[in-house]
């Protein structure tokens, strides 16, 4: 049996880092190469922004066009992975106002089910029943909170810290706690629809 | 009402599953959590729904094309094969003795832990192509009846020969050749190679390994959504094993499949 070493979970890396490695680096590409090495993290992330593959199949690719290409400006204590999530962010906002659409995802935001309503949701029946939740029906659930409640629950799941999920959504690293439960409450009471309602 | 401490505290429970804190707040909140009926309430109700999350919201992985598109766009040398720099002699000595320097300062200590730092997003790029393999973005090209068959496949599309490991020679139970793919890891070519262990899905990635940091001898690579990863380098090649199988079991299946000792 082959002898085995663990490698840690993947930690953030500040772009300077990133700079340098590939500085060191033999092949002058090692920064587009370990930008692209966040291709589906990204893609993953652009599919819960904007709903639908072809919008963020052209996400993804903006965001590398501005990254990799126009070498867009970020603070030099940012890690590699929050500088992408960031601009791909912007791009997505950016297009939403552009096409109009910033004020349906507003009036989104303002519907948004009160987490108060997540008090009763800690019952142990109640949670047995989100445990029955299907793929579908938390991608929906999820998909009917606001563009900022999502990227909390979505980059905190992807193991950001919360420098790192301030950084992307643009917010104090001290509120990002506070977000992180107010969205995680609201997607509790969607996901609790969803489960006393059945498949919609 | 909530209490004050209790909205406080509250707001650490995230940190406490993800082992943030340090020991004495998780002492401190792990005794809240004992005595305070709502608190454990609200814990549970965190903890159950990250379950529900990591174990039932879709993890889109990105297509294929784009993956080809944006290697061949962004590192475009890097998606062929390699070819030595030509540069002046006097340029190539000016910047090894740059390199030399930087390098002197930066291998100090630092430069492991970044080293790790690759090997893990590399690593959980593995474990993405084989979600690929899984959702099947990665179709099968071609369907086994051997590995006399998926190895000679390989030719013309890969500039380098993969070894299939065949699993009538390897003396594992239960262990078949699904087929074989032509996928992309980062931004090169990757032979796909799709295995069956019982009911689970195995993936095995090769793909030339220069210009990236990647293990010579074996790695296990931390649990990444219930998927692990063993890499290795062998011949130049890059060797990344991945499933959902037990770690051990899995790594004995690296060794069969020709990881170095």
């Amino acid at each position: 049996m082959a002898k085995l070493e663990e490698v840690p979970a993947p930690a953030a890396r500040s772009r300077y880092e990133s700079v340098m490695e590939g500085a060191l680096h033999p092949d002058p590409d090692a920064l587009a190469r370990e930008a692209l090495a966040h291709a589906d993290a990204l893609y993953g992330y652009a599919r819960h922004l904007c709903g639908n593959a072809a919008e963020a199949e052209d996400l993804v690719q903006e965001t590398y066009a501005r990254a990799l290409r126009g070498r867009e400006g970020i603070h030099a204590d940012a890690s590699l992975r929050a500088w992408l999530f960031t601009i791909l962010r912007n791009a997505f906002l950016s297009a939403r106002r552009h096409d109009g659409r910033g004020a349906a995802a507003q009036a989104l935001h303002a519907g948004e089910p009160d987490p108060a309503e997540d008090e009763w949701l800690r019952g142990d029946l109640e949670l047995e029943r989100l445990r029955r939740l299907v793929s579908e029906e938390i991608e929906a659930a999820l998909g009917e909170l606001s563009e900022e409640a999502r990227t909390v629950i979505l980059l905190h799941l992807e193991g950001f810290s919360e420098a790192e999920i301030a950084e992307v959504a643009g917010c104090a690293a001290g509120t990002v706690k506070s977000r992180l439960s107010r969205a995680r409450a609201a997607l509790r009471v969607r996901l609790a629809h969803y489960a006393r309602e059945g498949r919609r | 009402m909530m209490a004050a401490s209790c909205e406080a505290l509250r707001l650490s429970i995230l940190d406490l599953h993800a082992g943030r804190l340090d020991a004495a707040a998780e002492s401190s909140l792990r005794a809240h959590l004992a005595t305070c009926e709502e608190c454990a309430r609200a814990e549970k109700a965190e903890r159950v729904l990250t379950e529900v999350l990591q174990r039932g919201l879709p993890r889109h992985a990105a297509p294929r094309a784009l993956l080809q598109r944006l290697a061949e766009r962004h590192a475009p040398a890097a998606s062929r094969p390699a070819r030595r720099p030509r540069l002046p002699l006097r340029t190539l000595a000016a910047a090894a003795a740059l390199l030399a320097v930087a390098g002197a300062a930066l291998l100090a200590g630092e430069r492991l832990g970044r080293r790790e730092g690759l090997v893990a997003g590399l690593a959980a790029e593995a474990v993405n192509d084989h979600l690929r393999v899984l959702q099947g973005v990665h179709p099968i090209e071609v369907e086994s009846g051997g590995s006399h068959q998926v190895k000679p496949w390989f030719e013309g599309r890969l500039d380098f020969a993969p070894s299939v490991p065949d699993p009538a020679t390897l003396g594992v139970p239960d262990l078949a050749l699904r087929g074989g793919a032509v996928g992309w890891f980062v931004d090169r070519r990757a032979a796909v190679l799709a295995y069956r262990l019982r009911l689970h899905q195995v993936s095995l990635l090769v793909f030339r390994a220069d210009g990236l940091a990647w293990p010579d001898a074996p790695r296990a690579t931390a649990s990444a959504r219930g998927f692990h990863a063993v890499l290795w380098r062998r011949g130049g090649l890059g060797h990344a094993l991945v499933s959902d199988v037990d770690p051990a079991e899995l790594a004995r299946l690296a060794g069969r499949f020709g990881a170095p000792e």
